[in-house]
Parts: C-alpha cells; sequence; structure tokens
C-alpha cells in the first residue's frame, strides 16, 4: 500500500464511511459491500474541487470524471497528501518501475485514532498533580487535619464518664461526693477544647496555603500555556472568556481546596470516627443512629448530578457577562457616539438575567437538600433517644453512654449536612477545573521544530517559494514567488483582501505556509528559532499597542536592558522626543489603559521609536501612517525615513509619501502576485496599480 | 557651551557662538531619574542641548541650571500621611511633606502609581505631584492608610 484516505461522505452528503487505497499499480474503493479497482495506468487523473465545506475528489479517465468521492472539508489536507502521492505513484508505474508486491493484507490494518486528551474525564483528580511539588505540605495538613478531629472527639467521650461516673452517682447519692473528679473531667473537656482549636487553627492556614500554591501555580501555567499559543488561537477566542477562566475559575477551585475539601476531610474523618466509637460502645444503639444513613446517601447521589450541569452553566453564564464587559468597557466610545447605551445596559442585562436564572436553578436544589438533611438529623435523633430510653429501661445502658451518644450522633448528622455543602463546591470547582484544563489541553496549533537552528543577525534577504496559504477552507495565497534583497523597501498594494495582511502575518511566522517555503538569508523559517528570528523583525501597526507603563517603558519593550540614552535617542529618531519633553513626567509619564491620554501619532511615534530600538534587520509596517492626518502623517513619515534606512521593508500602504519611497511595489491581487515595479512604471503600465492609484487620488482630492 | 542665569530662564552660548535665550530645563526622567537627563528647551518647545549628567558641568553651570530647575519644580515628597478622609468625589489625603502639611484630593485609586519596587507617585485632582520615594520608609500608621488605596 502506498496510501489511503478515509472518506466521510457518500455522494449524496450522507454520513458513510468509506477508503481509498493506492497502491504501486491499482487505486482501490472500499466500503461496506463494495468494492471498485481500477489500473492506474488507465486512470488519467484526480482532480479536487472545493465546495465550501465539503470536498470532491473526481476521477478522471479520458478527459470524462468516472468515479466521485466526497469529503468534509476538515480532510482537505490529507486528500492533498493523497493526490500528490497519486501523481508520485502515476509517474512511477508509466515509468514501468515495479515498486514491489501489492501488499494488500497491509490495507485492513485498522487505523489507531489518538486524538483523546489526556486525563480526559476528572478534573478534580487532576488537581493532584497541580500540588504534587508540595507534598510535605500535603502531608502535614493531613496530619493535621486527623490530629485535630481526633481532639474534637474527646468531648463527648469524657461528658460519658462525667455523667456516669460523678453526675449520677451524685444523684443518686449513693456514693461520697467527689469534687475532685468533678475538677478533673471539666479541666479534660476544657484541654480537649484547646487542643482542638489549636490544630484546627493550625490545619486552616496550613491547608489555605496550600491551596493558595496551587491555584497560584495554575494560574501562571495557564498564562504561560496561553502565551505558547499561536495568534489564531486568541482570534478565535473572546478576551473576556479567557479572563474569567484564569481569574473567577482558579479563584472557585482555590475556595475548594482551602475551605471546602479540608472541611471535607474532617467530616468525613469525624464520621468514621463516631461510627466506630458508636459501634464499639453499644452496636445496638448505633445501628439504631445510623438507621437513615442509607438515604442521606441517595440524596448526596441524586444532588450531585442536579449540580452538575447547573455549575458548568453558571460558570459560562460568568464567561459570557465578562465578554460583554470586555466588549463595552473598551468600545466605550463607539457605544457613546452611536447613543446605544441603553442597548447595552440591555445585552448585560440579559447575561445577568442568565446568570441569575442558573444560580436560581441550583439554588432550587440546595434549597431542598439542606433541610432534608437536617430534618433527618433530627429524626436520627428521635430513634437515639428512643431506643436509648428503652434500653436504660431494660438496663442495657446507662444514662451517661446515651447521653454521649446523642452528642455523637449529633455531630455525626452535623458532619453529613456539611458534607452535602462539600457536594455543591465540589461540582462548582470541577466544573471550574474543567474549564482551565481546557486551556492547558490546548496543544500549540504551530508544531515547535526540536532541531531548529539559531541564526543570530540576517542580513534581511527574504525569499517567497510558491507560497500557498489556506484558511480553514478558504485559499488566501495562492502561489506567490518573489525574491526580496538586503535593504529593499518593498511597497504592498493591492485591494482589501487580497491577502496583504496575511502575507505579513507568514512573514512574521505567526502562521505557517500551507504550501511552498519562506527562506530568510537562505533559511527555511519553519527551520528556525521562531524566538531567534522574531528579535530581527521590528513591526509597527496601524493601531500601535501601548501597554500601561512609562513612556520609556514602552519604548524599551522589545529591548528591557536599553539604557536611557538609547531610549533617548530612539525617540529622537522616531520625532518623539520633542512631544515628551512637553509632558509634566516626561519619559516617567504613564500610558496605555488607564494612563495619559496620547494623540494616534504621538502613540504611532512612541511605537517607531520601539521598532527603531531593537534595530531590526527586517521591518514591517502594516499601514503604519493610514489612520493619522496629512501633517501628523508628514511627522510619521520623517521618523519611518530613519527606520527603514538600511533595513529590508515591507510596507503595507495606501499613502503615495510611502509608495513613492519603495524600491519595488508588489500588487497583490486575489493572493497571488499581479504586477511589481516602480511607482513610475507601473503608473505608465496603467495596470491594477494605475487604477488604484487614480482611485486614492479621487478620494484626496475630494 | 556656556550657560547664564537668567531669573528662571536661561541662556545657552554653543559650541558655534550662537546665543540661545529663554531657555527652560526640563527633567526628561523627572521621577526615576531627576539627577539625569536635563533638556534645554526653547520658547518652541524645540530642545537646544541636554545634558546627561549634571556632575560633569563646573559648579557656577550647575548651579545655574538647579536653580531654574528650583524655581519651577513642584513635587511635594510626602513624609507622614496623617489622614485619608472620604469626599463627594474621591478622598482628601491630609498629609506632612518636605514642604510642610497639606491637604490635596483624588479622585480614583488610579491616581496613585507605583514606580517600580517601593516608590510611589500620587497625582492629585489639579494634577500635582506627590512622591513617596519608599513606602517602606513611611511609619506603620502612614503605611497602613496607605495599604487601604495602594
Amino acid at each position: 500500500m502506498v496510501a489511503r484516505l478515509s472518506t466521510d461522505l457518500d455522494w449524496n452528503l450522507h454520513f458513510h464511511a468509506g477508503l481509498v487505497v493506492l497502491t504501486s499499480q491499482r487505486l482501490l474503493h472500499i466500503e461496506e459491500g463494495r468494492f471498485h479497482e481500477w489500473k492506474l495506468a488507465a486512470v488519467e487523473e484526480l482532480v479536487l474541487e472545493e465546495l465550501g465545506p465539503t470536498t470532491a475528489l473526481h476521477l478522471m479517465q479520458d478527459g470524462n470524471a468516472v468515479w466521485h468521492w466526497r469529503i468534509t472539508a476538515g480532510h482537505l489536507r490529507e486528500v492533498e497528501t493523497f493526490i500528490s502521492r497519486f501523481k508520485e505513484q502515476r509517474g512511477l508505474a508509466e515509468e514501468g518501475v515495479e515498486s514491489g508486491e501489492d501488499d494488500d493484507e497491509e490495507l485492513f490494518t485498522p487505523e489507531i485514532a489518538s486524538t483523546e486528551p489526556r486525563f480526559a474525564g476528572k478534573p478534580l483528580l487532576r488537581l493532584i498533580t497541580f500540588s504534587r511539588p508540595w507534598l510535605g505540605l500535603m502531608l502535614v495538613g493531613l496530619g493535621l487535619t486527623v490530629a485535630s478531629t481526633g481532639a474534637s472527639l474527646l468531648g463527648p467521650w469524657l461528658t460519658m464518664s462525667l455523667v456516669d461516673d460523678v453526675l449520677i452517682p451524685l444523684q443518686s447519692a449513693t456514693h461520697e461526693i467527689n469534687v475532685q473528679k468533678v475538677y478533673q473531667f471539666v479541666g479534660g473537656l476544657l484541654g480537649a477544647a484547646v487542643l482542638t482549636w489549636m490544630l484546627q487553627w493550625a490545619t486552616t492556614y496550613v491547608v489555605a496555603r496550600l491551596a493558595e500554591c496551587v491555584t497560584s501555580r495554575m494560574r501562571r501555567t495557564t498564562f504561560e500555556h496561553l502565551q505558547t499559543l499561536s495568534l489564531g488561537y486568541f482570534n478565535k477566542k473572546r478576551t473576556g472568556d479567557l479572563i474569567s477562566r484564569i481569574g473567577n475559575d482558579t479563584d472557585d477551585i482555590s475556595l475548594f481546596i482551602s475551605v471546602n475539601f479540608i472541611d471535607f476531610a474532617c467530616d468525613l474523618l469525624t464520621i468514621i470516627f463516631t461510627a466506630g466509637v458508636m459501634f464499639t460502645i453499644n452496636p445496638v444503639l448505633a445501628l439504631a443512629a445510623l438507621g437513615p444513613l442509607p438515604v442521606v446517601a441517595w440524596l448526596v447521589q441524586w444532588v450531585r448530578v442536579h449540580l452538575r450541569g447547573g455549575f458548568a452553566a453558571a460558570s459560562r453564564a460568568w464567561s459570557a457577562m465578562n465578554s460583554v464587559l470586555t466588549d463595552t468597557i473598551p468600545g466605550v466610545r463607539v457605544v457613546k457616539a452611536f447613543a446605544q447605551e441603553k442597548r447595552e445596559i440591555e445585552r448585560f442585562r440579559q447575561h445577568d438575567q442568565q446568570i441569575f436564572d442558573t444560580n436560581d436553578r441550583v439554588n432550587r436544589t440546595w434549597s431542598f437538600f439542606e433541610p432534608t438533611i437536617a430534618f433527618l438529623t433530627e429524626f436520627g435523633l428521635l430513634v437515639v433517644w428512643s431506643v436509648g430510653a428503652w434500653a436504660v429501661a431494660h438496663e442495657h445502658t446507662t444514662v451517661g453512654v446515651l447521653t454521649g451518644f446523642v452528642l455523637y450522633v449529633t455531630k455525626f448528622y452535623s458532619r453529613l449536612d456539611a458534607m452535602s455543602r462539600f457536594v455543591a463546591s465540589a461540582q462548582r470547582a470541577a466544573a471550574s477545573a474543567h474549564r482551565v484544563f481546557e486551556i492547558l489541553d490546548v496543544k500549540p496549533d504551530m508544531p515547535v521544530n526540536k532541531d531548529t537552528r539559531k541564526v543570530g543577525r540576517l542580513r534581511g534577504e527574504i525569499e517567497f517559494k510558491d507560497v500557498r496559504f489556506r484558511h480553514g477552507t478558504r485559499q488566501i495565497i495562492r502561489g506567490l514567488n518573489l525574491k526580496i534583497t538586503p535593504g529593499e523597501m518593498i511597497g504592498l498594494v493591492g485591494p482589501s483582501g487580497a491577502g496583504k495582511t496575511t502575507l505579513i502575518n507568514l512573514v512574521c511566522r505567526f502562521f505557517d505556509v500551507s504550501e511552498g517555503a519562506i527562506l530568510v538569508d537562505g533559511n527555511d523559517l519553519r527551520e528556525i528559532d521562531v524566538m531567534d528570528y522574531r528579535r530581527n523583525l521590528g513591526l509597527v501597526l496601524q493601531e500601535p499597542y501601548l501597554f500601561f507603563g512609562t513612556i520609556a517603558d514602552n519604548i524599551a519593550y522589545g529591548k528591557p536592558g536599553a539604557t536611557r540614552a538609547e531610549i533617548i535617542a530612539a525617540a529622537k529618531a522616531a520625532r518623539a522626543h520633542e512631544f515628551i519633553l512637553k509632558l509634566a513626567d516626561g519619559y516617567d509619564s504613564m500610558v496605555g489603559e488607564r494612563g495619559q491620554q496620547l494623540s494616534g501619532g504621538e502613540r504611532q511615534r512612541i511605537s517607531i521609536a520601539r521598532a527603531l530600538l531593537v534595530d531590526p534587520a527586517i521591518l514591517i509596517l502594516d499601514e503604519a501612517t493610514s489612520s493619522v492626518d496629512t501633517e501628523t502623517e508628514r511627522e510619521i513619515q520623517a521618523a519611518l525615513d530613519h527606520l527603514v534606512k538600511g533595513r529590508t521593508t515591507i510596507a503595507i500602504a495606501h499613502r503615495l509619501g510611502t509608495l513613492r519611497k519603495a524600491n519595488r511595489l508588489v500588487v497583490l491581487e486575489n493572493g497571488v502576485i499581479s504586477e511589481t515595479g516602480t511607482h513610475d512604471s507601473l503608473m505608465k503600465h496603467s495596470g491594477t496599480y494605475a487604477r488604484l492609484h487614480a482611485a486614492m487620488e479621487e478620494v484626496n482630492h475630494a | 557651551m556656556k550657560l547664564i542665569a537668567t531669573g528662571s530662564h536661561l541662556s545657552l552660548i554653543d559650541a558655534e557662538g550662537v546665543r540661545h535665550d529663554n531657555l527652560r530645563p526640563v527633567r526628561l526622567f523627572p521621577l526615576t531619574e531627576p539627577q539625569h537627563w536635563i533638556s534645554l528647551v526653547d520658547e518652541k518647545g524645540r530642545e537646544v542641548a541636554s545634558i546627561e549628567d549634571l556632575n560633569t558641568l563646573d559648579a557656577e553651570q550647575r548651579g545655574a541650571i538647579e536653580s531654574a530647575l528650583k524655581l519651577r519644580e513642584f513635587v511635594p515628597v510626602v513624609r507622614r500621611i496623617t489622614a485619608i478622609k472620604r469626599a463627594t468625589d474621591g478622598h482628601d489625603w491630609h498629609v506632612e511633606t518636605d514642604r510642610g502639611p497639606t491637604v490635596f484630593r483624588i479622585e480614583t485609586d488610579e491616581s496613585i502609581q507605583s514606580l517600580g519596587g517601593t516608590r510611589l507617585v500620587i497625582i492629585d485632582k489639579a494634577g500635582t505631584r506627590y512622591l513617596i520615594p519608599d513606602v517602606a520608609s513611611l511609619d506603620r500608621e502612614s503605611r497602613r492608610k496607605l495599604e487601604r488605596y495602594y
């Protein structure tokens, strides 16, 4: 077998599994009960046709399509691989090269699908893997829990002896009054209380610390992981949702570990201990007291199932609301400009209502549960009192034992009640943990090549070799060839949607090419270290992004160790120095969100200074001057002139000033280069560029 | 290069012998590195010269710059926070500074900004800057009051 292709649709687009197999001599189609084969030599070619969300593969013989396969677009890449294998194989077959026997047995070896994410089911168990570094602390916490639970059980035991050995004899006055013993027992009770208090204090602190350690690690790991994900991931995700996962959800988990989990462990231990103690004292009474237990167990299970969905829905509702906030708060100018405050209020209200509804649903289940447990506690006590009264009357037991029992049963059932609360928080934490792990399970979609080369400082030669790029089913770049020499400035023009920004994203290696290759200084981009490569890049975007911090910090963003002299030099070259001088705090002025208000042109010049400071070999300008007025543009243009000197530059531009400066203009249309040349030569040529340029002129002079 | 003090302004005779009048000194890093990087700016806001380190100048010229800076600079250093009281819009801070006791109003918690480490600057409603060079060096009471807002 040379290649195989699993198809998942039939010709009428119903889901149906099939298999196409390529051997060295034949092409086979296999599905349940059907089998077709064609001699390779007789097959003219395989033609791929993209039909939106599905793909068709036609088998051509003598100019006619004699067979068709349909496959969902998700398998496009496999289809293409298959076709190229087919082409190779047919070439070989025509040359009469035998590549060994047809090995048909291999056809039917099942393919092992290993798409299951590791640890799919149990998010709470996975939390344990996060606490591994604090194993010691965990054991201390556990030991303390056991000790404090044990200490809290001393009380009833002492009470039992106090009643039987002191109070009853005291009342019936058959013995001498033993004041000494009263002091001993009361002192013992006090001691037990103090011991319990101290141990619980220690336990609570140790466990809270553990919880903080685990969740802090979780937050950091999640953020670190986010930083490794590609631009494509962030384009698909809502910011509010990610914030909510790293913020709220980890907080839920922290609360669960620090408060609920420790309570749960205490409760479980108390229940086991009390049950044990009760059975050793009086098995009959113990059995009676534990009568309602199965009902409780059943209730817990029932509530668990009902709450699980509820909490997941609540978490999602929170995310949705956060998304509304991250949408409307930064976009407040648009909201106000279009007088859409009411509509945003309504949108927020709807999402808030959703949170209300999901929580209300949870509360309904919940409110039934707690009183029911309380009722069962009362019921259990009732049973103990009646069985106990009967036992005392028949002298099977003593009043002291009965008193002790009542204390134990109260403890027992109050713990059950607390456990029920644990059920709720465990479900909440599980839902939260699931959402956090979902981020962690996203594999970086750009495979990190292990044996990448360090390139160091590049000269700045870029070569596109038959580059193709597909996003989903859309082919954006369709076979692009271009060689850019070091220090050359390329102006990239073309109608919107032509693939200009995509091309830049490919050069930055935010995405990998689907086919072909991009070479820098002769190295394939995929084979060199991304970080190392990007240190050679300078990026100036249409909408410059400033981080919250001082102007100096922002300029030095790409080179944190820059000296003040370097920062000032970069700012001067970027024509930013003079407006910075006028700010009250100079280079120490806070900018970015919540910071000083700067104009678009000022922000742009800071971002140019930022690019200048890293001294990039390759400079990318993504419409750096298109969002500002002419006056500011002149300033920015002057700053840019400094920047492009001696660097390979790719500039997406509409402004004539930028275009005139370019050594070559590349006109992109529909993912391919339609024209190249200087401004003047392209104008003479009267092609796409001349047309675009005329349109721009018209706008400028209108 | 020669500097001449003229009241709150400075005059400069540069290397080519050209005289620039009405210059004012501007600190480029007033909060993080006030003693370095001082720029001399003319009336139109253009930089005429800049001095990386005042200590490279002779005493007379340094004195000229320092006195001119002293006349226009106003960044009180907070020594003690006596009280922070809620007002209709924001909070009134009652503080003792190196320039004596004062009260100023800040509107939001965002007016308190960290300058890295334990250095803080507080910008009041009017835009005046108050510096806390080291939070740790404040007394316990002041730190506790500050903690509620920063």
